[in-house]
């Protein structure tokens, strides 16, 4: 019933050119006393956010016999920076914001943290479907991080572990080399990507339990979900499938559908965002999920009632508490989130939802074996190793354990894991890769760099999409 | 219900539209590209002046235009407009150095093999019945009424 009564309202104002009447935050929207559905509401644990951490202590007299290594995953969605020597990184919006009601200054990247008021930001990306191709942008960010303000890195006596997708553009890989040593002056630079970082840190923590001949690495981060094979620690590039739903196709379709049923929030990405981390997951049980979201009253066990901020009385947006369901304050404004909560993430099993002709991230896993050598499935089967943003979704461990178990032949165990943080995974996995023995082999010096150009880049990073090894 | 609308539609002199394919393509498509965008609305601070940035561009377009490709290059920024590559151009690029060998084209993953499920437009729960006009999903003659008078062909893609 609200469902209806909303729309009509809603719709109203914006199948009519956006107009932002009765849209958040501007004008409270009246919720109906009908609410009545008393859930067991169990307020789902909030993402993890960046931890604070002490700035890296390297005292110069230390450089002098040891260089510091900075280790920089630099993702589309946020930036995880650190030097190896930290106990966690620093996480950054990677991206310059506006606010509308601040227009005496931006934000760069973590800056935001010090906006009060997080409604109708607007965002500059660096990253444009997955590949940095705006360095106007991205060198406002990576200045700040490399500043005092973050993690004052003294460019002389630091080596540099840059991250970028597989299959980055060549002319987009120079760009950064050029970057690093010329704008910069970094010492040396290795770059390589998430998921190679990831698999080596797996390889070397689960090495006592046995054989590791193969890791299947799902990456699902803002732009698109990756799922690498590796033999060992070296990935099977032509078995690599990308599957282009990540976070932020997530978020872009969640303000879709609450704008055309409920409020108007296109221009809340942050706030809806957030919402999506809060009371999103990922269904095993898609059915049955359907049928008790169509349920009224306290039978219904998955809506929520979400308030969101006004960011004057309320700082942030939140499940309401049980107790309070039913009561509704006149200046709140709320989002139901009924079936969105489930078949928003849905898109990442199923694309073809909205119109993406492309498998699911569960479907790609057994295409992606189809593309390995016969002997190497069965490991890869069994060693699936997930990270990224998405990985923080409650249910997708077990979602793609069920759908993979269903599709793949039953003589092969299936074993996927989830790290404790998928976010920092690549970026802890970097500390422990630059104390290999062999790390140092894998860098290019500026010195190097200045004598051979990008060639020696080309050569040492396993980055290029034609070369073998 | 339906049949009320129809009739105030074909009093009002209005035929029986039908969405042809290419325009439920293309509506398809905004749909897909409304999905990667970055922002709604426009800069808010697009009528601020930045007085910092209109001499940092000068420069940079001066520097572009006299110093060849593999010059020294002595100004800050100069690899910014260098380096600046749509999405598009990087992968016409890539095309014509990579013909063969996996390459971002061809990790794409490729269309499911097993049927779509359809939801409705409106309510995004199962839907069993497709509009006859312009193609969306609906799951009851109380959705499709919301999107006759809302989405259907009110909107122009
Ligand atoms: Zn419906
Ligand atoms: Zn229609």
């Amino acid at each position: 019933m609200y469902l209806l009564l909303a729309l009509q309202k809603a719709l109203a104002c914006q199948l009519s050119v956006p107009s932002r009447a009765s849209s958040y935050p501007l004008r409270p929207r009246v919720s109906s006393a009908l609410s009545t559905a008393a859930q067991s509401v169990t307020v789902e644990i909030p993402p993890i956010k960046a931890v604070d951490n002490i700035q890296a202590t390297i005292k110069p007299a230390e450089l002098n016999f040891k260089m510091a290594t900075l280790i920089l995953d630099n993702g589309a969605g946020t930036a995880k920076v650190g030097f190896s020597t930290d106990t966690e990184p620093r996480i950054i919006p990677n991206c310059v914001t506006k606010a509308k009601n601040v227009r005496t200054r931006i934000f760069i990247g973590d800056q935001i943290d010090e906006c009060k008021d997080l409604s109708s930001l607007y965002y500059l990306l660096p990253f444009q479907k997955g590949f940095l191709v705006n360095w106007e942008i991205e060198k406002q960010v990576w200045d700040h991080m490399f500043s005092k303000d973050v993690c004052q890195v003294d460019f002389n006596e630091t080596t540099v572990i840059v991250t970028e997708p597989f299959f980055n553009f060549p002319s987009v890989g120079e760009a950064i080399n050029e970057v690093i040593f010329e704008e910069y002056q970094f010492q040396s630079l290795h770059r390589t990507q998430a998921p190679t970082l990831s698999c080596y840190k797996h390889q070397k923590d689960k090495e006592t339990s046995g054989s590791l001949f193969g890791t299947l690495v799902v990456e699902s981060g803002y732009s698109f979900s990756h799922l690498v094979p590796f033999l060992k620690n070296k990935p099977l590039k032509e078995a690599i499938v990308r599957v282009n739903v990540g976070g932020k196709v997530l978020t872009n379709h969640l303000k879709e559908v609450i704008s055309y049923r409920q409020l108007m929030v296109m221009d809340e990405t942050y706030v809806i965002n957030q919402m999506k981390e809060d009371v999103c997951y990922v269904s095993t049980r898609f059915n049955k999920d359907m049928q008790i979201a169509r349920l009224k009253g306290p039978l219904n066990t998955i809506t929520r009632d979400y308030i969101l901020p006004d960011y004057t009385h309320i700082k942030r947006g939140h499940v309401r508490p049980p107790e309070d369901s039913g009561k509704s304050k006149g200046d709140e404004q709320m989002i139901r989130m009924n079936n969105e909560r489930f078949s928003v993430p849905e898109l990442l099993f199923k694309p073809s939802d909205v119109g993406i002709q492309e498998m699911g991230i569960s479907e790609s896993i057994m295409h992606c074996l189809s593309l390995v050598e016969t002997e190497l499935a069965p490991h890869l089967l069994n060693n699936v190793l997930v990270t990224g943003g998405n990985a923080l979704l409650p249910g997708l461990q077990d979602r793609l354990y069920q759908d993979v178990r269903s599709m793949a032949c039953d003589d092969y165990d299936v074993g996927i894991s989830t790290p404790k943080n998928p976010i920092t995974y690549p970026w802890h996995a970097g500390c422990d890769f630059s104390l290999d023995p062999n790390f140092p082999s894998m860098c290019v010096s500026k010195h190097e760099y200045e004598e051979h150009g990008h060639n020696i880049c080309s050569q040492k990073f396993n980055v290029s999409s034609t070369s073998p090894s | 219900m339906a049949d009320k609308r129809e009739s105030v539609r074909i009093k009002d002199g209005q035929q029986l539209r039908i969405l042809d394919e290419a325009a439920r393509r293309r509506r398809q498509r905004k749909a897909l590209e409304a999905l990667e965008q970055d922002n709604f609305s426009e800069d808010p601070h697009a009528d601020l002046k930045m007085s910092k940035k209109a001499p940092k561009f000068e420069e940079v377009m001066e520097t572009a235009s006299t110093s060849g490709p593999k010059k020294k290059r002595k100004s800050r920024g100069d690899f910014k407009l260098r380096y600046r590559k749509s999405f598009a151009a990087l992968l016409e690029e890539e095309h014509m150095l990579n013909k063969d060998g996996p390459s971002y084209v061809t990790a794409c993953a490729p269309p499911s093999k097993f049927p779509d499920r359809h939801f409705c437009a409106v309510c995004g729960f199962p839907s069993a019945y497709t509009c006859v006009q312009c193609g969306a999903r609906y799951c009851s003659v109380k959705c499709l009424g919301t999107h006759q008078d809302t989405r259907c062909l009110k909107w122009t893609a």
